[in-house]
């Protein structure tokens, strides 16, 4: 015999001594009552004969069944292996039934429990009733996150024994993410509602009763929420009357919203606000309500007619200075030389508006006299403190006692430019005011030229002269004086205090808070 | 046939029968029908032996012929639950619920191991 045929003999003998060996080991486990089925292969592919009776079939048909329901099935055996995985379960955890038997549980998924005694307590109610039901989470493979709702129960053998556990799996995760949307925007909406600073009501619409409200709400009535929550809208000012409720709840059927502006709302100590009501008829849970939004207007009224007060106030003002325009174009019109018009116009106009920008910068509060000398001497600036020389306390004068002497101020520097003091290099200007301290307090104001040109008197009377008499004097109701004094031209002006001064709380201006800027 | 020369394919595979590898990876397949008792009992046992002595070295794939019944197709299959070992070679077949321990050792080739294993424990 040559070795090639001697080694193929020893393989075909190895391997009918494995056949023998199946077949020796198939009839032993068939009579030792091992076998569940016995398979033979036909022209039609393998055919499974069972060799259990109705038990079995009873077996068969309940596993069918478990195999689809749409739940995960997951049975395991006293030592936590997995003896059944239906379909569902290899759906939901990734694994297939094949790589799942056998397994312990913990190598398909991990388990988190929501609270951490909740693990202690479901054992216990499953040593207890032999069942728990519970949500979980589950931790797969390949590390999805599922919240599921375990139905576990502990299945019997005949004779008493536990038989590991059975647990029926449902995957709860959308729903549990919707629930956790719904808890995060009621949360967020109940904060809205807490946090408004409108008051909000919820009424019935068959009863007309309020069965909500929030913090605000019970803040601007006064009541106590559980006070609140029952009465019906009249009973806190809103409609005077249980008819007008009726009515309302019938216009907002019809139209959904409803709108009420200036309602007077009754607080608990019986005051009245004015509140600007927004309704709304809307379904909750299927159920129709109402919600009302309430805003006290007070604040806002009163607001409104500071502004039309003050669109009148500027009206009026506007109007005045356009006045004022207009009789110094005239007057500018009247005296001076026709070629100098414009531009001597263009000067005064511009001496008004440095006045006007004081004012507007106090809000109209009046201005403070050393402001406006400095404003109207402002093409000097460089000679003060040493050739115009300005002292006086610290006084606010009116609005049309600013625009007078303003005027005045004016008038006097262009003429001390052209004619008097500040026309050479020498001569120089005081301006100083005071209030007198005699019985009657008079607001005292003058200016004073030295050392300039010797002064004759003029002639005539030009706009500067009627600017620094009669204008002057009409603006504080005062009197004006002007002297031609040969050394330098003198304008005294004198006028109560109260017309010429904005006084303080304290009843006069501050007291000589004198501000020296020579 | 020379010192030197390659070996034969019948050679190869008498020296594949004769030798196994030291460590060689297991690949079994269980076929069971339902979800039975007996069924149970085979995957648990078999799953226990594979953790004591192949650990990290096996592959099982348990195939229930009651929903893939194409799959006993070809395999021999006579009677389930069959554990059938693919690899290393040759082929074995054990029938039952996996219960004889020892014999399943001794087919697998794993029973010197399962001594040496259990003398481990011991000491």
């Amino acid at each position: 015999m040559n070795s090639s045929l001697k080694l193929t003999l020893l393989a075909e003998n190895v391997d009918l001594r494995a056949r023998l060996e199946t077949a020796e080991e198939t009839l032993r486990a068939i009579g030792g009552g091992e076998v569940d089925a016995l398979v033979v292969e036909s022209v039609a592919g393998p055919q499974v004969y069972t060799l259990q009776g109705l038990d079995a079939e009873t077996s068969r048909s309940r596993d069918d069944m478990l195999a689809h329901v749409s739940d995960a099935v997951i049975a395991v055996d006293n030592e936590d292996r997995i003896i059944y995985f239906n379909a569902a379960a290899e759906l939901l955890y990734g694994v297939t039934a094949s790589a799942a038997l056998g397994q312990t549980r913990s190598k398909i998924h991990e388990t988190s429990w929501p609270h951490p005694d909740d693990e202690a307590a479901a054992r216990n109610t499953l040593r207890e009733r032999g069942e728990w039901r519970g949500e979980k989470i589950h931790i797969t493979q390949d590390g999805r996150k599922l919240n599921v709702e375990s139905s576990i129960t502990v299945p019997r053998r005949i004779a008493g024994q536990p038989a590991g556990l059975l647990a029926v799996i449902r995957n709860v995760t959308e729903r549990t993410k919707h629930e956790e949307k719904i808890r995060a925007s009621e949360m967020r909406y109940r904060r809205l509602f807490e946090a408004a600073r409108d008051g909000i009501l919820v009424v019935d619409p068959h009863t007309r009763k309020i069965i909500d409200a929030n913090p605000f709400m019970t803040q601007m009535l006064g009541y106590p929420h559980d006070q609140l929550v029952g009465k019906e809208l009249f009973e806190i000012g809103l409609f005077k009357d249980q008819a007008a409720s009726q009515e309302m709840v019938r216009q907002l059927t019809r139209e959904k919203e409803v709108r009420y502006e200036n309602l007077p709302l009754e607080s608990l100590d019986g005051q009245h606000q004015e509140v600007e009501i927004v309704a709304n008829l809307y379904d909750e849970n299927a159920l129709p309500v109402i919600q009302f939004n309430i805003r006290d207007i007070t604040e806002r009224k009163r607001s409104e007619e500071h502004v039309k007060l003050l669109i009148a106030e500027v009206n009026h003002r506007a109007k005045n200075l356009l006045a004022l325009v207009q009789a110094v174009t005239q007057l500018t019109s009247k005296y001076g030389d026709p070629v100098t018009f414009a531009a001597r116009l263009a000067d005064r106009i511009d001496a008004l508006a440095a006045g006007q920008d004081l004012l507007v910068k106090s809000q109209w509060q009046g201005v403070e006299l050393s402001d406006l000398v400095v404003a109207q001497l402002a093409h000097f600036e460089d000679l003060i403190g040493t050739r115009v020389l300005i002292e006086g306390p610290r006084v606010r004068l009116t609005t049309a006692a600013a625009q007078g002497i303003g005027m005045a101020l004016h008038e006097l520097a262009t003429n001390a430019a052209k004619y008097g003091a500040l026309s050479n290099p020498r001569g120089e200007v005081r301006i100083a005011w005071q209030i007198s301290t005699a019985a009657t307090p008079a607001f005292l104001m003058s200016w004073l030229e030295e050392g300039g040109p010797k002064v004759t008197e003029p002639t005539g009377k030009g706009f500067g002269q009627i600017v620094i008499g009669r204008m002057a004097q009409a603006a504080i109701n005062g009197i004006a004086e002007t002297t031609f004094r040969e050394s330098g031209l003198a304008w005294h002006l004198s006028a109560p205090v109260e017309n010429a001064l904005v006084l303080t709380e304290m009843g006069t201006t501050d007291e000589f808070a004198y501000r020296r800027l020579c | 046939m020379g010192k030197n020369a390659p070996p034969t394919i019948e050679s190869s595979a008498i020296d594949a029968l004769a030798v196994p590898s030291a460590a060689p990876r297991y690949v079994l397949r269980l076929y069971i029908v339902g979800f039975t008792s007996r069924a149970a009992r085979a995957i648990s046992n078999i799953r226990k032996i594979c953790e004591e002595h192949l650990e990290g070295r096996y592959d099982l794939d348990i195939v229930d012929i009651a929903q893939h019944p194409a799959l006993a197709g070809g395999e021999q299959i006579i009677a389930v639950p069959t554990l059938v070992k693919k690899s290393p070679l040759p082929i074995r077949r054990f029938i039952g619920d996996m219960s004889h321990t020892e014999h399943i050792l001794l087919g697998l080739d794993l029973r010197a191991a399962a001594e040496q294993h259990a003398l481990t424990t011991k000491s």
